[in-house]
């Protein structure tokens, strides 16, 4: 099954292959740039106060490499979409399954072997972008502590491999169940994305309880490296109510006393009434936990889309 | 002679439809069975039930002594060639050969290269280029390559030309030479397989109207041809399949139950497509569809 799996794919495997290549070596050029600069000036100005500096030498975020770093975001995709998808689907619709699965092998060890080929493929291509993304995004990350940012959190370090295991078996799933493979392809899409966005938007920020701080407004409270920010606001000194039920109206709901109404920068006054600012967040420390467990998520829910795959290609008739 | 395909009370329901009904059969090994019946009898459903790529409804299949499921061992005794001839069309037929030595524990790959080698039909070009009847060659061979015990073909010729047809059932015929190799075919060409087949087994609206052998089978018929009179006198003691009665004369197919000694009825024994067409037009008849044999040839793809 192996050999066969090798056979189906060996062209397709080779041409992604060398997108991951191109992709790598613009990466890792403007990477090592990055790196240098870094390096320099950092040397020049020693630790602290010398961000500035930064802003305009290590450009990061030039429009090309920018956006295919950003691009990147696609490629856990790709493979559950483009391969995952026709797997079952495209056999079905041809009819080569009744050749497959009539030779000397169960459906079962055709389904395990090429699955498991297909998200070890799925799983290395989003590893080795991923790689190459947190190499080339480490300086700018390092000055200005963005990594656990929405758009940065999912390029990096091992959630993309988390992704690109779940959308492989999310792509071999449908196919399996809808037997045909525009419409797999349909569902594959749709549901990455949105099961991408609900996590990203809201549940990563839930995965442990955040840490809430209130401040004096005159101080801003800026939390050490990078965070991720679940809620800000102000909020009436002595209303304050603890966490967990923690529900109180962020700047929008709060009545404007009347006297910081005309006030040019209402902080000031908005302090002298006895209003304070709260901050929660996720701290910088729980950035490889969050990162585990949205990995764990997406290989739980890969889990059983395969348990399901399986199921329906052994129950149903091929 | 032991059996190759028993089954008992076989049914395939799928939501509305029944493409299987209480169908129960026996092929003794050894031998060439043709499965014959209209469109949409239940043919394809029959083989592929055997063939464990789908699960009856109810009912029993015992097929060379286990039950049809997936299972390497059940498997590998079955060749199966589906209707629609399907190979992986970019690949060439020695890439399909290296997937049967892969996926196969008994392969003889070397006996799949001679036969297309004597063809003439190349190795190396993708399959889908190749002509329907080459390509179904290239499907029979490697059918053939996995050395099974039973071959189950579902009409492989209904998509082939003259010649290729002659030669498909050239390549078959060599390959059940040996005569441990039994083979279920399914066709509506009658004239075609009446050379090589020695067992019948009919299909029609579900259900199976004739299995056995093909000579006991005829001798068990006769065909009663006479001045249009009637009939009651020979449905005493026959059972009269098919009737057909024009101005002048009446025709019969009638499954004997002892000599017809009536004089006034020409008696002949009926060929295969005469007792195969028989059947089949007392099931359209019986559905309340009215059609002369010219149209029923042409529905039931009967030449």
């Amino acid at each position: 099954m192996t050999w066969v799996t090798w056979r189906q794919y060996r062209y397709q495997g080779a041409l992604a292959a060398g997108l991951l290549v191109v992709v790598a070596v613009v990466l890792l050029i403007a990477g090592f740039h990055a790196a240098s600069v870094w390096h320099s000036v950092s040397g020049q100005c020693g630790t602290g106060a010398c961000g500035g500096k930064f802003g305009s030498n290590i450009s990061l975020n030039g429009p090309i490499v920018g956006a295919l770093a950003m691009a990147t975001s696609a490629v856990p995709l790709l493979p559950g979409l483009l391969w995952g998808a026709p797997m079952v689907a495209h056999e079905l619709e041809t009819g080569t399954n009744q050749f497959a699965w009539t030779q000397g092998v169960t459906r079962r060890r055709w389904l395990a072997i090429k699955t498991g080929w297909l998200l070890l493929a799925a799983a290395l291509i989003a590893g080795i972008a991923a790689a190459v993304v947190t190499f080339w995004s480490g300086p700018d990350h390092a000055l200005t502590a963005d990594a656990f940012m929405a758009n940065r959190f999912d390029l990096i370090d091992i959630v993309p491999v988390g992704y690109a295991v779940f959308a492989m078996a999310l792509g071999i799933c449908a196919g399996a169940v809808f037997r045909r493979t525009v419409p797999a392809l349909g569902v594959t899409l749709a549901a990455f994305v949105g099961l991408r966005a609900l996590v990203a938007q809201w549940l990563r920020l839930h995965y442990m309880s955040p840490v809430t701080v209130f401040y004096n407004l005159q101080k801003p409270f800026n939390p050490a490296g990078s965070y991720l920010g679940v809620s800000q606001g102000i909020v009436r000194a002595n209303h304050k109510i603890a966490p967990p039920n923690f529900n109180v109206p962020n700047f929008d709901g709060v009545a404007i006393p009347k006297a910081c109404q005309a006030a040019p920068d209402p902080t000031p006054c908005f302090a002298a009434h006895g209003y304070e600012g709260f901050l929660k967040y996720q701290p910088a420390n729980r950035f490889w936990a969050f990162q585990g467990i949205e990995t764990a998520i997406f290989l739980v829910v890969a889990i059983a889309l395969l348990g399901i795959t399986f199921w329906v290609l052994n129950r149903r008739d091929a | 002679m032991s059996v190759a395909i028993e089954t008992h009370g076989l049914s395939k329901r799928y939501r509305k439809v029944t493409a299987l009904s209480d169908c129960s059969i026996n092929v003794p090994e050894g031998r060439i069975s043709a499965l014959v019946g209209p469109n949409g009898a239940g043919k394809t459903t029959l083989l592929r039930l055997l063939t464990g790529l789908a699960a009856s409804t109810s009912g029993e299949a015992v097929v060379l002594g286990r039950t049809p499921r997936q299972e390497p061992v059940y498997l590998s005794d079955i060749g199966y060639l589906a209707q629609e001839i399907p190979l992986y069309r970019r690949m060439s037929a020695r890439e399909h050969i290296g997937i049967g030595a892969h996926l196969n524990s008994q392969w003889d790959g070397e006996s799949v290269r001679a036969r297309l080698d004597v063809l003439n039909i190349s190795l190396d070009q993708p399959v889908g280029t190749l002509s329907g009847g080459q390509r179904a060659q290239v499907a029979l061979a490697l059918t053939l390559g996995k050395r099974p015990r039973l071959l189950l073909l579902d009409e492989p010729l209904a998509a082939l030309d003259p010649l290729a047809r002659k030669l498909f059932l050239g390549s078959l015929a060599e390959a059940a030479a040996g005569g441990d190799l039994t083979i279920v075919l399914s066709s509506h060409l009658i004239a075609d397989i009446d050379q090589l087949c020695d067992h019948l087994i009919l299909l029609a609206s579900a259900e199976v109207q004739l299995c056995g052998d093909i000579e006991t089978l005829l001798a068990e018929h006769r065909l009663l041809v006479g001045a249009r009179k009637d009939t009651t006198a020979i449905a005493r003691t026959h059972t009269i399949v098919r009737e057909e009665t024009t101005v002048r004369q009446t025709s019969l197919l009638v499954r004997v139950n002892g000599p017809v000694i009536d004089p006034a009825w020409a008696v002949e024994e009926p060929n295969l497509e005469e007792l195969v067409l028989g059947y089949m037009s007392q099931n359209y008849a019986s559905r309340g569809i009215t059609a002369g044999a010219d149209q029923l040839s042409s529905i039931g793809g009967l030449r």
